[in-house]
């Protein structure tokens, strides 16, 4: 009772605020901020999002314009309605299929991670934190030399493989077969470069501190005693883990995923060193139409703004999931 | 007993599986020649000489690397520091549209948020120019310092800012005396995350660069294509060996755990 | 030194009154407790009084100026907070000239200054420690110090006792008054103690639900409540409906001889408190309307005895000190109580429910 009424008294400290100084030295401030940051965060995206209309000239510039032609070649492509290709469309599905598959990958992963984690002393959570933030902010370029090196043909992982009398062993019980089929060997050895499991493999690795970054808030608060308390009454770790830890942290665990799920939409080394030609995403695509080989940078704008439209629905589904939840 | 066995076992995997790559790389700065071996052949420093001294192109991107890093880093607290204070004061709709507008490229695929900064700086006519990436480092990881900053606001005692007044410290006073000393371990969090994630950020750089100038992961991705070299590796342990000596600071001067979303500590 | 007058302050937060009009003196050199459960308004006025707080209308006065329109930082009342408010950062001298400093005093005076004031509160030798290395009674030694550096006109104290375990808190407040005394410094207690009010105010304000109940020496406040509130929330009282019938009491069967004041008309519903100590259990020769009961329950309280009875007129808790009675009491045994005509308070009842005292 004591906390609510206190609560209910206390001053916003906007109150606080002078209330004789010049409104107009304030007014100013505040006019300068909200133009600094409408300039830097929000321009670029209403930039892109003009230049999606616009049209490529010969050469590598284009002019402004109204049309939808750039949306209709990503959706249908150019010569549509005499020719139908869904070449964009099916690079828009590898973003998505490649993105789905990491983010749940990751975030599976780093659940148990995690929640051992906060079960250990502040110092030692700190200590971990330390190490999962450097690998986490380390540059996308690192991470994708050090997987190329560990998962490239000639070193890594198919020499140990070689070395070790794995391949053999695989070609003896016939499992190099199925791995032919499954695109993750040739005719001499296994092979990891190019193929689906790599780029999954190095996106999931990407994100995965940033999955043990999303969790750890909701696992560190979670009440320990609730878990205790379920032992008593005779539930066993499965149980816990089933009928009390998850349930409560179920949001947090979609929230995550829907997360990392964006973040991974705009991944793009990892796809363009460990994806087949065939498999790119659409990431890379905008890349090449921006700066790379085609130029043409209206199309590639708008490529950007369906990845943004992706991106924004997904945000916008998690924000409504928290709030329906909260 | 079984159990414990098991979760040490697990976290061990999971750090071996995280640090695997980096040892990898790390492993093969040692080789003597030119092509990147692992493990490494007649191991050697030498690499490192290259890298840091006698490597033109790598000391460049190094120094540019740097100059944005702590520019950023310095802008983005600088700008994150209204829009947190504000948000904490005031909490008006106009505020909280103002702080989701300023986590905006954070969230977003950076990838669209690059291309719309090179269309942006084209426009100018500064594409290219170093400081160009310096602001829009800033903007891009605006969201870190706003949140450190607004973490430690909250973390403000309002009892503390009603005392200050009772013993006669106007608004701006208190502010001084009080709210400042009070969020600096906030706010240097937010400009070291800052900094390392620019430091390491590859994509929006590429794009507002426009090969006028490279920082170091502009240099290890152009390099990619022609193959790994143990300079590049030598490259990949300097940054890992910033993010662990920064964020090891942080852990060391303030409350990482807390910073990360933990419940404060209990005194 | 000046009094300080709240002329009809009130408060609303939207369409919530926290604080009804209210009219209070503030003497000179006084100390004066707000006394309330949780939620009546005492902080809310205490801040309002510190220009934390602003009031949807009224005035304050101190010393025969109109202060209302004085932020906080202007009036400089003394403030002691519940949570203490030290600043963390800076060290307990640090705190203690907090004042000094920013109001541009000399350095080396205002440092002087200091140590004079925490050799005031027993803490000589403590100035260069960190806020975080000090036990609660010393914090609150150090808060105390800080909000008279500034030597305000007004001291106010929000709930300063609640961050210390129960024996500390005794020390301090007998403490605390000693210190006040001594610097003759008006200061207001906020505080849901009434122990802690009783200990240590000239003055005791009952609040509740925003409102001011009684106003009265503690002594008075005791004996002499002023509403069924007040009789409740300090100290312990039995309770019971009764209805006004030629002077005396009626309930049910039982008619209970007192004098009813003269404003209770016959007939009119009243509301009757009697302390503990009030009754007296098997006294043949004690006036007063004796009543039937079994005894329920005992309660050995060391230097006081509480026995529990059922009676015809309902539950009833009788107190006896220790070596008051050396009669043996037994559960289940039937005795009869005297009621005292001059320990019966007799209140007006409303035909709604009686307000339940938190």
């Amino acid at each position: 009772m004591t906390l609510a009424s206190d609560h209910d008294t206390a001053p916003q400290v906007g109150d606080l605020a002078p209330k004789n100084s010049l409104p107009s030295g304030e007014t100013l401030i505040r006019g300068l901020i909200w133009a600094v940051v409408l300039f830097l965060c929000l321009t670029p995206f209403l930039l892109v999002f003009a230049i999606s209309f616009g049209h490529k000239v010969e050469g590598a510039s284009w002019v402004w314009g109204f049309s939808l032609d750039n949306y209709k070649r990503v959706f249908v492509g150019a010569e549509w309605p005499d020719n139908v290709t869904f070449l964009y469309l099916q690079k828009l599905w590898y973003s998505l299929y490649y993105a789905v598959i990491a983010a749940i990958l990751a975030v599976i992963t780093a659940f148990p991670f995690t929640y051992f984690m906060t079960g250990l002393s502040r110092r030692a959570q700190a200590a971990w934190l330390v190490f999962i933030l450097s690998s986490l902010s380390l540059s996308e370029v690192f991470i994708v030399m050090g997987w190329d090196v560990l998962l490239s043909n000639r070193s890594g992982l198919p020499m140990l493989f070689k070395v070790s009398g794995a391949t053999q062993w695989l070609k003896d019980v016939g499992w190099f077969d199925t791995l032919r089929d499954w695109g993750l060997a040739n005719p001499r050895n296994v092979k990891f470069k190019t193929s689906v499991f790599a780029t999954v493999l190095t996106m999931a690795y990407l994100v995965w501190p940033y999955a043990v970054i999303l969790l750890y808030p909701p696992l560190s608060r979670l009440d320990r005693s609730t878990v205790e308390a379920a032992q008593t009454m005779g539930a066993g770790p499965w149980t816990v883990m089933r009928t009390v830890i998850l349930p409560s942290v179920r949001l947090p665990l979609v929230g995550s995923m829907l997360l990392l799920f964006v973040f991974l939409l705009g991944v793009y080394v990892a796809v363009t060193v460990f994806a087949e030609p065939a498999k790119q995403t659409m990431a890379v695509s905008v890349y090449e139409a921006v700066r790379g080989n085609t130029l043409n940078a209206p199309f590639g704008s708008a490529q950007a703004m369906i990845l943004l439209v992706t991106a924004a629905v997904f945000l916008g589904l998690g924000q409504w999931l928290s709030r329906r939840n909260a | 007993m079984m159990a414990r066995t098991l979760k040490t076992l697990f976290m061990a995997l999971s750090a071996l599986m995280l640090a695997l790559p980096i040892m990898v790389v790390s492993g093969a700065a040692l080789n003597s020649g030119r092509t990147m071996f692992f493990p490494p052949r007649e191991p050697t420093l030498a690499r490192f000489k290259e890298f840091f001294i006698t490597e033109t192109v790598w000391v460049t991107a190094l120094t540019n690397s740097m100059i944005v890093a702590f520019a950023s880093a310095a802008l983005a607290v600088l700008i994150a520091w209204p829009l947190a204070y504000a948000l904490w004061s005031r909490g008006t709709k106009a505020s909280q549209v103002l702080a989701g507008l300023g986590s905006m490229p954070f969230a977003l695929p950076p990838i669209v948020f690059g291309v719309g900064l090179g269309f942006l700086w084209a426009f100018l006519g500064v594409l290219g120019s170093l400081w160009a990436g310096v602001v829009s480092h800033a903007a891009l990881f605006l969201a870190l310092p706003l949140v450190t900053i607004s973490i430690g606001l909250q973390s403000i005692d309002r009892a503390h800012l009603d005392a200050a007044a009772t013993m006669g410290a106007t608004p701006a006073v208190t502010f001084r005396t009080v709210i400042l000393p009070q969020t600096i371990p906030y706010t240097l969090s937010g400009f070291f995350f800052a900094l390392v994630l620019s430091f390491n950020e590859f994509i929006v750089m590429f794009f507002v660069s426009a090969s006028s100038y490279s920082t170091v992961t502009l240099q290890i991705f152009n390099s990619l294509r022609n193959g790994y070299t143990p300079t590049m590796a030598v490259a990949a342990i300097t940054f890992i060996v910033v993010s662990l000596a920064v964020f090891g600071a942080i852990a060391r001067f303030g409350d990482l755990p807390r910073l990360m979303g933990a419940e404060p500590a209990k005194k | 030194m000046k009094g300080l007058v709240l002329d009809n302050i009130h408060k609303s937060f939207g369409s919530v009154r926290a604080v009804e009009k209210t009219r209070l003196d503030f003497a000179e050199g006084e100390l004066t407790a707000l006394l309330g459960p949780s939620g009546c308004g005492k902080t809310t006025l205490l801040r309002m009084i510190a220009g934390l707080e602003e009031p949807s209308g009224g005035a304050l006065i101190l010393g025969g100026r109109d202060i209302t329109a004085l932020p906080a930082h202007k009036r400089r009342f003394g403030m002691v907070f519940q949570s203490f408010a030290l600043f963390p950062h800076l060290t307990v001298l640090e705190n203690v000239v907090y004042s000094l400093m920013i109001s541009g005093t000399n350095k080396a005076e205002a440092l002087e200054k200091g140590e004079k004031l925490l050799d005031l509160v027993q803490l000589a030798g403590y100035g260069d420690r960190r806020i975080t290395a000090l036990s609660g009674g010393q914090r609150q030694r150090v808060a105390i110090a800080r909000a008279l550096a500034q030597e305000p006109d007004v001291f106010l104290l929000d709930e300063p006792m609640s961050a210390l375990d129960a024996k500390l808190r005794e020390d301090m407040q007998v403490e605390l008054r000693l210190l006040q005394q001594r610097l003759g410094i008006t200061t207001i207690v906020v505080t849901h103690d009434q122990r802690e009010a009783m200990t240590m105010a000239d003055k005791i304000v009952v609040m509740s639900q925003g409102r001011v109940e009684q106003v009265g020496a503690p002594h008075d406040i005791y004996h002499k409540p002023a509403n069924a509130f007040v009789a409740d929330f300090i100290g312990r009282a039995n309770f019971f409906d009764a209805v006004v019938e030629k002077g005396n009491l009626r309930l049910g069967d039982t008619l209970i001889e007192t004098d009813v004041p003269a404003q209770f008309i016959n007939g009119s519903p009243v509301r009757v408190a009697i302390r503990p100590e009030g009754p007296a259990l098997d006294t043949p020769d004690m006036k007063g309307t004796r009543i039937p009961a079994k005894i329920t329950f005992l309660r050995d309280l060391g230097p006081v005895r509480d026995i529990h009875l059922d009676t015809a007129i309902g539950p009833m808790i009788v107190e006896y000190a220790t070596g008051e009675t050396d009669r043996a009491f037994a559960v289940g045994s039937a005795t009869d109580v005297t009621l005292p005509p001059g320990a019966l308070h007799i209140f007006p009842r409303e035909n709604t429910a009686p307000s339940e005292a938190a």
